[in-house]
């Protein structure tokens, strides 16, 4: 190979960062705050804030299809098409799995972003911290492997992330469960909200609470960025810079130090290894529009490609000393693949509320923190899930006679009609060996890289623990006086919640765990993984206020250890 | 800097400026499965007979404009070929050509030239005939009953997805500002559109 030493200075900078997501772009702001030449790599196109939510400030009947998807849709993307968050207003916005395909070994949904900012644009928002109890929680029952940290070690770095981020919530006093945090000032929950909160309060008094959403939209101006306009239509991107995204937050941050180097269309295939040095020399690159490939260099390397995108740059960095894929000498790289449960709870009519209606999109809903397994309570399953829901005032839909057309019908579409209320559980998965990815090299994508395979499955714990679900949350809205309470499971397959998490994961022995307390790899102590490949457990807390927390305080460490010449 | 100037100074390097060892990768081939758009085309009488029939479904009323007014009439026959497979495209447009040879047969007109008084009356029968269809899931009946499971639901969609259905039919507020979770119920208060 020819190689230009000119080129080569050219493409060598302190650290590279892979990925744009919330992980990603956290890496690059806080890497560049400190000083260091930072190349951000993103695998698919770039999005410019406000100039590219080309539907932002779209009204519904500017809207085509009036949001359903067209044949040609689904052709494209059969794999994102199977749930809502896929849809005509943020197309452009979804992986195509034509080009991107996967082998599912058992059902898998993998829902992909693949442009500047990632999930980060589309992402649900909600901001919770994990407490002691989840931390702790693989030690005491045996499954999965100690996390090597504690909440103490990560409490300063979720104040600091939160600051910045803008996440608005109520605190609430549950220390060990859903610790508190740096808010801006909670949204209001509405009045059958209030209601329900109450009921609760008084059957159940500090064992169950139902407190707003913490959620990374911000409830008044914050670093510049304006406030809230209660739209509802965050995942379009947002022209007011209202809630966290890349393109809200840590880009500019990252932008205004001058250290930024940011290129879309570049895929990172593989991550170089020099055996004289025993660490990353590099990464190398498929440039995604015209299929060159490149290599860029660096001191550090923060892998931030999405859990399962991680994954497979790991896998597929092989050499003659990692022959199983880059620092995985303990064979459990691709394993302990997590996502949590849900699509699972109840929902129920409220009378008494009639003079009342709401104004304004709120783009949140309540929280009821884990009240399961914790404390004195005890069931036949593992670990506990929380709730999320809301309730609105419907139409008279519910009053219309199947197939009904006429005046009559479009009286009650049109007129409000009963409160309701949904609360569904988010539930924790174990950690299991056996879920796992790996590459099938079978199959190629579009660049001709091989792809993922996904062998994945929720077991008994989860299955049991949906009972649970559906019981407690009707017994929670009878308690509150519903009417016409209906519990639902609507099948749950792991990928659904976009929580994927666990297949490098964090811990303190080399032999069974891929990074150390630093989210550093064993084995090679110049990569760092800080996305939601590093953790041991999930908790049942939507996790990305987390991966902020754990890639801040990584960075932190790697240029203390860059500094001290450790690196 | 403030942000947004600086987000737009973003260095992006694009495409071939650098490459040290420059190798292309094959380009592996896939095959795609055929489009299955605009399978049908619908004739100016049939177009005709879809608006009056969405026009029935939702009609105008002291509070709004209906379906015609709302341009259901062009969204229904665009939906069915943008977002139906081909057979199920098929199906629809069978069952539209039934309906509108059981006008001819009855009144010697298409349906949309038929005084409403009877067009409600061949509705309401369809609507009978598609609830029963359920249970007596006649073969002959199946495209004419699938139809009208169709065009209901797409009035409705396209109705309350109009810029009349929206701000006439129901209110719209684009950008609300706030949030109030107990808002007092107005007289005459319409359910927002979002």
């Amino acid at each position: 190979m020819n190689l230009n030493i000119n080129l080569k200075a050219e493409n060598t900078y302190d650290a590279i960062v892979v990925g744009s997501g919330i992980s990603g772009g956290w890496a690059a702001k806080e890497l560049t705050e400190k000083g260091l030449k930072v190349l951000m790599l993103e695998r698919g196109m770039n999005i410019e804030h406000i100039k590219d939510y080309d539907g932002a400030m779209k009204n519904p009947w500017d809207v085509k299809h009036a949001g359903r998807l067209t044949e040609e849709m689904k052709r494209t993307h059969p794999v994102q098409k199977r749930d809502y968050p896929y849809n005509e207003v943020t197309e452009k916005w979804w992986v195509n799995d034509l080009e991107c395909p996967y082998t599912e070994v058992k059902r898998f949904d993998w829902y992909r972003g693949f442009h500047v900012g990632g999930k980060s644009l589309m992402w649900g928002r909600q901001s919770y911290r994990f407490g002691d109890v989840n931390f702790e929680e693989n030690s005491k029952d045996g499954y999965g492997n100690d996390w090597p940290i504690r909440y103490k070690d990560l409490a300063p770095w979720y104040d600091y992330t939160e600051k910045f981020a803008g996440i608005s919530g109520q605190n609430e006093g549950l220390e060990g469960i859903l610790p508190d945090g740096q808010f801006l000032p909670p949204m209001d929950l509405n009045i059958v909200e209030k209601s329900v909160k109450e009921s609760i309060k008084q059957k159940w008094g500090n064992e169950r609470l139902l407190t707003i959403g913490r959620v990374a939209n911000l409830t008044v101006p914050h670093n510049g960025r304006g406030n809230c306009q209660y739209r509802n239509l965050c995942s379009r991107g947002c022209p007011f810079g209202a809630y966290f995204s890349t393109q809200s937050s840590t880009l500019p941050a990252a932008v205004e130090t001058g250290n930024l180097t940011l290129r879309p269309y570049s895929i990172v295939n593989h991550i170089i290894y020099d055996k004289d040095t025993k660490k990353a020399k590099g990464v190398a690159v498929i440039d995604a529009l015209t299929n060159k490939t490149m290599e860029f260099y660096a001191k550090i390397v923060f892998v931030n490609g999405s859990t399962l995108g991680t994954t497979f740059i790991l896998l597929n960095s092989t050499s003659d000393e990692h022959p199983n894929g880059l620092g995985n000498g303990s064979g459990q790289l691709g394993h302990n693949l997590m996502d949590h449960h849900f699509r699972c709870g109840a929902n129920g009519e409220f009378e008494g509320f009639e003079k009342f209606y709401t104004y304004g999109r709120r783009a949140n809903g309540f929280y009821i923190p884990r009240f399961r397994n914790v404390g004195s309570d005890k069931r036949d399953y593992l670990r506990g899930f929380g709730y999320q829901g809301s309730a609105s005032r419907q139409n008279w839909q519910s009053d219309v006679a199947e197939l009904a057309f006429g005046a009559d019908f479009k009286q009650k579409m049109t007129t409000p009609g009963p409160w309701k209320m949904g609360m569904g559980g988010f539930g924790e998965m174990l950690p299991y060996y056996e879920n796992r990815a790996y590459i099938d090299h079978s199959k190629k994508d579009k660049w001709g890289q091989s792809v993922l395979a996904i062998d994945c499955e929720y077991k008994e714990n989860e299955k049991k623990m949906r009972q649970d679900m559906m019981n407690d949350a009707a017994e929670m809205l009878e308690a509150a006086g519903a009417k016409n309470i209906k519990t639902y499971d609507n099948d749950c397959y792991p990928g659904m919640a976009i929580h994927e998490m666990g297949t490098a994961r964090m811990g303190k022995d080399p032999k069974t765990s891929v990074l150390n307390e630093w989210n550093q790899m064993h084995e090679v102590k110049n990569v760092f993984v800080t996305d939601g490949a590093c953790m041991p457990s999930i908790g049942c807390q939507n996790p990305s206020l987390t991966f902020m927390a754990l890639t801040a305080r990584a960075a932190d460490f790697a240029v203390k250890e860059l500094k001290k010449g450790n690196l | 800097m403030d942000r947004r100037s600086a987000l737009r100074n973003v260095a992006i390097l694009l495409g071939t400026a650098i490459s040290a060892g420059t190798t292309d990768i094959l380009f592996s081939s896939y095959t795609l499965p055929e489009s299955e758009k605009n399978a049908v085309n619908f004739s100016a009488e049939q177009l005709k007979a879809l608006t009056e029939i969405a026009d029935v479904i939702i009609p105008t009323t002291k509070s709004s404009p209906g379906a015609k007014a709302a341009g259901v009439g062009k969204f229904i026959p665009m939906m069915v070929r943008d977002c139906y497979p081909a057979k199920q495209q098929q199906s629809f447009y069978n069952g539209l050509a039934a309906f509108e040879a059981r006008a001819k047969k009855t009144y010697k007109k298409s349906f949309a030239l038929i005084p409403l008084v009877e067009r409600k009356k061949m509705l309401t029968t369809l609507r009978q005939e598609t609830l029963d269809q359920k249970t007596n899931k006649i073969p002959e009946k199946a495209d004419l009953t699938y139809f009208f499971t169709v065009v209901r639901d797409l009035t409705s969609l396209g109705y309350f997805a109009s810029e009349i259905g929206c701000t006439q039919a129901r209110e719209y507020l684009m950008i609300p500002g706030r949030y109030d979770g107990a808002y007092p119920l107005k007289p005459g208060q319409k359910s927002w559109a979002t």
